[in-house]
């Protein structure tokens, strides 16, 4: 399934069931390429969580088939990867949907008193 | 663990990925468990990872895999618990037959299978058979 765009708007939440490991990818990849081992560095950098190995390339698998990231062509074993448009634009519509669920959760705990 | 032996374990893990996947980040998988190990993170947790990872990508039907194959691979599992459990339970009866031998034959203790409730019902008939053949009870 290659995700796709219509009139420059995202559609519905695609990476809702993707995993978190795929939303940290692609917010890693939001400021440009990287290869395996810097989005593991990256990561833990910045979400603080420890992406195994195993779990990474099986994230960037089904990204790359989603059409959410691509790989560079690179004479080197390692394979620097990058967000794409379509990727770009699902990360947007998942963090504004992440946001509008973070402010009603913030509001209800205001008016619960906690 | 030294370094040839976490990077005999994470190959040995590596090959557990079809052959599709070893192709496209096979040797850049090794490198990256040399780079985490040399990082600090136990070889065996990026063994661990590798090992789920490669059940994973085996698991998850693709459109070039036909579903039997998935099927198959999940029978060999499925098949693999069932012996290693099999292998278990006959040790069960052997330690139990040891001691209640010993004690008479009144009683007949109740062999690995049984303490785990509602488990394996189907394996634990052929593992009464051979208990029973081999010690001439009955359960």
């Amino acid at each position: 399934m290659i995700v796709t765009i219509r009139d420059g708007r995202a559609g519905r939440d695609v990476l809702r069931r993707v995993g978190e490991a795929s939303v940290l990818i692609l917010i890693s990849l939001a400021d440009g390429p990287k290869h395996g081992y810097a989005l593991i560095q990256d990561i833990k950098e910045l979400a603080d969580v420890e992406l195994g190995p195993g779990t990474l390339y099986g994230a960037l698998d089904r990204l790359e088939r989603l059409g959410l990231i691509e790989s560079l062509p690179t004479d080197d074993r390692r394979h620097p990867y990058r967000i794409t448009a379509p990727g770009a634009a699902a990360l947007r519509t998942h963090l504004d949907s992440l946001e509008r669920v973070s402010a009603a959760g913030r509001l209800r705990l205001r008016l619960g008193g906690i | 663990m030294d370094d040839s032996q976490a990077a005999r374990l994470v190959e040995v893990t590596l090959r557990c990925y079809p052959a599709r996947w070893r192709r496209r980040h096979g040797e850049e998988a090794a490198e990256l468990a040399v780079l985490l190990i040399r990082d600090g993170t136990p070889a065996g947790s990026v063994a661990r990872s590798y090992l789920a990872g490669a059940a994973r990508e085996w698991l998850t039907p693709r459109p070039g895999r036909r579903a039997t194959a998935v099927a198959c691979a999940l029978l060999v599992v499925i098949c693999s618990l069932c012996v290693s459990a099999e292998l278990l339970a006959s040790a069960g009866p052997a330690r139990a037959a040891s001691t209640s031998q010993a004690q008479g034959r009144a009683r007949c203790r109740p062999g690995l299978l049984e303490s785990v409730p509602g488990a394996l019902t189907v394996i634990s008939r052929p593992q009464l058979l051979i208990w029973e053949a081999g010690h001439g009870w009955s359960c």
